[in-house]
């Protein structure tokens, strides 16, 4: 326990001098998610390695994201279904998951821009517009956010008009219906060991 | 070709996110690489849910309803079939073809080579947003097409896109039957081209008589082996210049079928309904 303090000092130490900070920060939907996107970019930038930033990185993704709002979508008629330890479960899987590819594919970055647009206000949700310039075409990349607190989070991702969460939703969809809920699980946790190993 | 790479390029979604910018200049103040106790910790994502919402104040804010774009798909076993085909197709001859081809071309080449192609299918974009009624983006795909042919050397460069403001656009015959109505029929996974479904197979094969390669007949034969190549060398520059989505989702989803699928009807859906 001593050295997981240790640690996490340590990281907190750093988040503050990066100019990030762990707690809540005001601002337009639009502001946060830039800040966001802003202290991946700071960090995907610098000269560490891979193990190094990797760690940062999944706080300020799981700092703007919300995990169980996105799980909560993702399961939708489902998520009425299942049990308290059912959705316990689901919920860590699927962030796991999702840190995962996204980690992933950041990982893979070259020289994109990204452009904040706009932003749509509605009450408690918002939408937030951007864009990926990448050397032959602008991908249109757009935030669902709602209100927890003063932090606006992330409960969906929408790509080229592809909603992530609809995506889960639907492939998830199948295989309960094929394996029921646990089986679901199963899949998932399999997976993760699967990419954990691969690593 | 083309509705494989609109996917590939349409997957990056499912796998999270595009890249991200980064800029060369400037550096942080901090840096973790100079910590040598530094070593990564698991802090779980759950631990930023205690602050979050009660869990009945989120269920009222958000819908609990199975919100998917049903698609009818009454032939999965052969789709399933022809998407194991072109996903060894991919892994074994498209992937390592693409890799010599980066080795050959730097990137910057590969962008041009990739703006030329999207230059030549500037008919399909011209015709069919005129057979929409859309006369502005006719028009500015017209336009379009005159300044990347000249001024943008052939089409090598879409200044279309970088200088005069000119956003690029998916206009085809699939997205024509769709705006007068026509549902997507049923899906249907095409060798090598990937997921279509029947309304978005008519619109290919139409589409393929706006596509000036296909008038260059090298033979008597059935098939345009000059059509073939040509298609073939826009597939291969393409996925150089994907930074392996399609890999992503084979590996890191439960079920890469049903991702592909939701994501095409998706993405077509929401094509056709946009400019309604």
């Amino acid at each position: 326990m001593k050295t997981f303090k240790q640690h996490y000092f340590i990281l907190t130490f750093l988040l503050a001098l990066s100019g990030f900070s762990l707690h809540a920060q005001a601002g337009t939907p639009i502001d946060q998610m830039k800040s966001t996107v802003d202290e991946m970019m700071s960090v995907l930038r610098n000269d560490s390695t891979w193990e190094q930033k990797e760690p940062v990185l999944r706080e300020l993704i799981s700092k703007r994201f919300y995990y169980r709002a996105m799980a909560q979508r993702t399961l939708a008629t489902n998520w009425k279904k299942a049990s308290d330890a059912q959705k316990k479960e689901f919920i860590d899987l699927f962030s796991e998951l999702l840190l995962f590819t996204y980690l992933d594919r950041i990982k893979a970055y070259t020289d994109e821009k990204v452009e904040f647009k706009r932003e749509k206000l509605k009450k408690k949700t918002a939408v937030v517009y951007t864009e990926i310039i990448t050397g032959t075409a602008n991908i249109p990349i757009n935030y669902k956010l709602l209100l927890s607190g003063s932090n606006w989070l992330v409960y969906d991702v929408i790509i080229e008009e592809v909603s992530l969460v609809s995506n889960y939703r639907s492939t998830y969809k199948e295989i309960v219906k094929k394996d029921g809920i646990d089986g679901l699980l199963k899949k998932m946790s399999d997976k993760n060991k699967e990419l954990t190993a691969s690593k | 070709m083309k509705n494989l790479l609109t996917i590939l390029f349409t997957a990056i979604l499912v796998t999270g996110c595009g890249q991200q910018n980064i800029r060369q200049d400037g550096t942080v103040a901090s840096d973790p690489a100079s910590h040598t106790t530094f070593k990564p910790i698991m802090v779980a994502a759950k631990s930023y849910e205690r602050d979050r919402m009660s869990d009945s104040d989120l269920d009222a804010l958000l819908s609990l309803e199975d919100e998917v774009v049903e698609v009818y798909d009454p032939i999965e076993p052969f789709n399933r079939g022809m998407f194991w085909f072109n996903e060894k197709m991919y892994l074994y001859v498209l992937k390592p073809l693409s890799k010599g081809w980066s080795f050959i071309f730097p990137k910057p080449i590969r962008n041009s080579i990739s703006d030329f192609y999207y230059n030549i299918r500037a008919p399909i974009r011209i015709v069919n947003a005129a057979l929409q009624g859309r006369g502005k983006d006719a028009y500015n795909e017209t336009g379009r097409f005159l300044i990347n042919s000249t001024i943008g050397i052939l089409g090598f460069h879409d200044v279309g896109n970088d200088h005069y403001n000119l956003p690029r656009q998916e206009i085809d015959f699939g997205t024509t039957l769709g705006h007068w109505g026509a549902g997507p029929g049923f899906y249907i996974v095409l060798p090598f081209l990937g997921p279509s479904n029947v309304r978005d197979g008519v619109g290919l094969l139409a589409d393929y008589y706006l596509y000036p390669p296909a008038y260059l007949v090298n033979n008597d034969l059935e098939i345009n082996t000059n059509y073939v190549i040509i298609r073939a060398i826009e597939g291969v520059n393409e996925i150089s210049l994907d930074a392996g989505t399609f890999d992503a989702i084979l590996e890191q989803t439960l079920d890469p079928y049903l991702v592909v699928r939701d994501a095409f009807e998706q993405h077509r859906r929401a094509l056709i309904e946009k400019d309604k």
